[in-house]
């Protein structure tokens, strides 16, 4: 099938590459750039572990067109930190057990990180609705709600991404 | 070195760590997983790897006439298509070898693999899979289970001595019948189950590829590596150590890794073609691949004494087991255990049986068997208390397990019972949650259920036709039991090595135990047995799990046993190792425990007495619902759930079992119905197929840990993981029924079946609120 030229930036940085006009997001990310933190779960838009941000917001990369980023911004889950560090969001996810096998985890975080953006003081029925569209089978979402709450906190008192070393 | 104790050559040293056992810190896996770094077996690649496509069946049963790979060989890319002729021994399971790798001559549901393409590109690997043509001719198909057994039927496994029964058990005790006919007051009704699918987020794939000294490797997810490498190196016809399986991480499995799906095309392809290969299904192929949750219908005659004691159960349970034997005789085995719950009955005659048809395949998941057998154990119950005008936790506490009580086989319990403290704990909390609920002291006989917190008192349910469009809220309590461990005779044990290293102290371990990780959590788990038992920190305690020819073997992630199991099998070689330690002056000493826990045996196949489990959980559940009869949706407010786990290890990560146990059996109750028709799939995708989302699970999950040491397991831990499945469903129907009046039947109430049944209720309320000193039925409710 032939390709077009796609530019897309992807974690800050720009690429350049030709892909067939339906490659959808998901796949440039995962098989062209070797993003795995990004994942596939459902392919129909339900599950949300394919979540990235587009320009900042939160949306399922299984249902975007790679051609549809043309000239706008994609962070995935390894590019929410500086190489090294940890996000608050990340960091809260990881103490306060908001995981259990992590699959969802990568989407859980992005969205959870557009939502603090948006609303740095979320209560609980807002982070419910912020997360509705990524669906979770092991924790029963409410170590994940626990963790959005967490995160929020230690962004408000002005938590910044820490090097990763320090706590493993 | 000295002859020093390690107590002694301790006493000098610092204190003890703080991430031991009965602490929960952070997940050591959950840092690669916040930061995407975890690969998952979708993520895997070797280099030169070939893509595989299996080719499925598409229809529930057909003959094959022809598979006609040419057409897909001509296709640029494609290398190879493999059919059955091309499988060394066609043939896997786990309980019992009957199905094939790729269909041979016929397939029996429309999952099966009929052949495997493999190509250079993915995309050349999904268009081969297109292009192989296979030609059927269809047979008849064996749908429902209710007739599968009838004369003239066809035969989904020709030659099988009882045609389509799988399986048949009875367990016998005392005289059920003339304890029925001598009862004060008799119920009887039938219940229904649908499948329910495990819908872990991570599809099934892996790679594959053939190591220089000949030994094939498949990385993959699963639950028990051991087996999946006795069963793959089986159809390869290779010994067990020629197999390697390794276990990226998983993605979740909840029984439904238990059989192998593509771990035996990813090996077949790599030891055919010589070449690394990487499979990934996507969510149909998930959806259509692996056995569910057994759909049941289990009809039950429950008879109780003019003092309320349980007298005597009649219940016959008959289980879809789909096209395969999978894990259907041991589930069918447990849910009939199971039919009279957790209660003392003196007089038992239980029927079970699983049947053959060309429906999807059913095995194990969390609970097996439980939850269907106690949704009518504890909807029996509820009904019985409400029958004679007792109230619901009163009636159970009359009836629950005591310590030393006999069970439905004729042999005492294993100790460690906690029923009843479980059923307190839980009712005490639902009713400072929830501010109503039991008194739990013998609520007058008769009296009418007290003001809900949501209002006004419940009216008759469909005598008012205002009041009943008004959202109206009820409480529901049920109580579970299931058994931790395997049971019925099954070989129960774990195997783990321990490495101490140090010149002088012990300074780290290794331990090395083939344990799956499928997201529960148990590595962290076994890594805390082991540094409580060296007074290691975490961190000096290195954990080998995920090879099988690197860990031995530590039984299967089922069962809710690897705590227990796997957890001493750990305690018991640090302490081999330990005691070594002051015994020599070398840097490095090891020591290797089996660990078998007490011996269960097969039932007697005509009394079915027999010892059949070495251990049982327990837990209550109580739940909050509100019902909109206008809509018939139901919300679940709130859930208490109790659950005595005898030592909570890492009490986070058992809050977190609760958490995520709760959400999934809310699933099975109000949403998720796998339907299929004349053995088509109709929820192919998470379109059809609803799963629970953070707004369908209630804000208060309130997790209630009872520790009564167990007597075999590490610290007095037992298993807890399934235990939030099995009280849930009857719990919510209680609810259901206390807010609105109506007993429901079938699984899932879904808005439909809750308005069926408010348009149904006059009569079925009327049964079952006016009891009759005789046999009152409302069966088909």
């Amino acid at each position: 099938m032939a390709t077009v030229p796609v530019t897309v930036t992807v974690n800050g940085t720009e690429r350049t590459t030709e892909v067939e006009p339906r490659t959808l997001l998901v796949y440039f990310l995962r098989d062209q750039l070797g993003l795995t933190g990004t994942h596939i779960g459902c392919q129909t838009g339900q599950c949300g572990a394919c979540t990235v941000q587009l320009d900042g917001e939160a949306v399922k990369s299984c249902m975007v067109l790679t051609v549809q980023a043309e000239g706008h911004a994609v962070t995935t889950i390894e590019g929410l930190a500086p190489a090294g560090t940890l996000h608050p969001v990340q960091a809260a996810f990881w103490e306060e057990h908001g995981l259990q096998c992590g699959y969802c985890t990568p989407g859980m975080v992005l969205t959870a990180e557009a939502l603090l953006r948006d609303d740095p003081d979320p209560d609980d029925h807002t982070i419910r609705h912020a997360i509705e569209g990524n669906l979770c089978r092991c924790t029963g979402y409410q170590s994940v709600v626990q963790s959005v709450r967490v995160a929020a906190t230690r962004m408000a008192e002005g938590a910044q991404p820490e090097p990763l070393l320090r706590r493993s | 070195m000295g002859m020093l104790t390690l107590g002694h050559r301790r006493a000098g040293m610092p204190p003890a760590p703080r991430d031991v056992v009965g602490t929960s810190p952070p997940r050591p896996d959950a840092l690669a997983k916040v930061t995407g770094a975890a690969r998952y077996p979708g993520d895997l690649s070797r280099p030169g790897q070939l893509h595989l496509w299996a080719v499925l069946a598409g229809r529930p049963h057909a003959r094959i006439l022809g598979v006609d790979a040419r057409p897909a060989l001509a296709h640029p890319g494609v290398v190879a298509v493999l059919t059955a002729a091309d499988v060394p021994r066609n043939r896997f399971g786990l309980i019992e070898d009957d199905q094939p790798v790729l269909a041979e001559g016929v397939v029996r549901w429309v999952g099966e693999r009929v052949a495997l393409v493999a190509a250079e590109t993915r995309e050349a690997a999904a268009t081969g899979a297109r292009l192989v043509e296979v030609t059927y001719e269809d047979l008849p198909v064996v749908a429902d289970p209710a007739t599968a057994l009838a004369p003239g039927t066809p035969l989904v496994q020709p030659g099988r001595p009882d045609g389509n029964l799988l399986t048949e058990v009875r367990i016998r005790r005392g005289d059920a019948a003339g304890a029925l006919a001598g009862a004060a007051t008799v119920l009887e009704a039938t219940f229904t189950t649908t499948w329910q699918e495990h819908a872990f987020l991570q599809p099934e794939a892996g790679v594959a590829w053939v190591e220089d000294d000949g030994r094939v490797v498949v990385e993959t997810a699963g639950q028990w590596a051991h087996d999946d490498r006795r069963e793959v190196a089986s159809t390869l016809g290779l010994p067990d150590e020629q197999v390697v399986i390794r276990y990226a991480a998983i993605g979740g499995a909840f029984g439904g890794r238990e059989d192998l799906t593509v771990q035996p095309l990813l090996a077949l392809a790599a030891w055919t073609l010589r070449r690394p290969v990487a499979l990934v299904w996507d969510r149909t192929e998930s959806m259509l691949g692996h056995p569910k949750r057994h759909p049941m219908s289990i009809r039950a005659r429950w008879g109780v004494d003019g003092d309320g004691r349980i007298r005597g159960v009649e219940a016959d349970l008959t289980a879809d087991a789909g096209a395969y034997a999978s894990t259907s005789q041991e589930v069918v085995k447990a849910a009939t255990l199971l039919l009279t719950g957790a209660y003392r009955v003196p007089n038992v005659a239980l029927h079970g049986r699983a049947v053959l048809t060309n429906n999807v395949p059913t095995g194990a998941f969390r609970g097996f068997g439980a939850p269907q057998a106690q949704f009518a154990a504890e909807s029996m119950v509820a009904r019985l208390a409400e029958a004679i005008g007792d109230d619901p936790v009163a009636f159970r506490q009359r009836n629950l397990y005591r310590e030393g009580d006999l069970e439905p086989t004729g042999r005492p319990l294993p100790a460690g019972v906690g029923a009843l403290a479980t059923l307190e704990a839980c009712a005490a909390e639902a009713r400072r949650r929830f501010g109503i609920g039991w008194d739990g002291l013998g609520r007058v006989p008769g009296a009418s259920s007290a003001p809900r917190q949501a209002g006004e008192a419940v009216p008759s349910a469909g005598t008012d036709g205002i009041a009943r469009k008004r959202p109206r809220r009820g409480v529901g309590i049920a109580c579970g039991i299931k058994n931790l461990g395997y049971s019925f005779g099954f070989p129960e044990r774990a195997t783990a090595t321990v490495e101490l290293y140090g010149r002088g102290e012990v300074e780290r371990a290794t331990v090395r135990i083939g344990a799956a990780d499928v997201g529960q959590g148990v590595h962290l788990a076994l890594r805390q047995i082991a540094a409580d038992g060296l007074r290691l920190p975490l961190a000096a305690v290195a954990l080998v799990a995920d090879d099988s020819a690197e860990a031995p073997d530590a039984g299967s992630a089922s069962a809710s046993r690897l705590t227990l199991v796997a957890g001493r099998a750990v305690h018991d070689a640090v302490a081999a190792a330990r005691a070594k330690w002051p015994e020599t002056d070398d840097e490095r000493v090891e020591a290797t425990v089996t660990y078998r826990p007490p011996a269960t045996t097969p039932l007697d196949p005509i009394t079915g007495e027999g010892t059949p489990n070495y251990c049982y959980g327990y837990a209550a559940q109580a739940v909050e619902v509100e019902v909109d009869p206008a809509t018939g949706v139901v919300r679940v407010l709130g859930v208490v759930s109790a659950h005595d786990v005898g030592r909570a290890i890492n009490p986070r990560a058992i809050e977190g079992q609760v958490e995520g146990g709760v959400a999934q059996a809310l699933g099975y109750a109000l949403l998720e119905d796998f339907r299929m028709a004349d053995g088509f799939v109709l929820t192919r995708t998470w379109d059809d197929y609803l799963l629970p989302t953070a707004l369908d699970v209630p804000d208060e999950i309130v997790p209630l840990v009872l520790e009564t040491a167990d007597p075999n397991g590490p610290f007095g831990a037992r298993g807890m993981a399934e235990l939030p499945l099995v009280p849930f469903l009857p719990a919510v129907a209680a609810a259901i029924h206390d807010a609105v009046g109506v007993w429901l039947t079938d699984q899932p109430f879904t808005p439909e079946r809750v308005q069926f049944a408010l348009d149904d209720s006059p009569g079925t309320s009327a049964r079952v609120r006016t009891p009759s000193p005789a046999t009152s039925s409302d069966d088909g409710s």
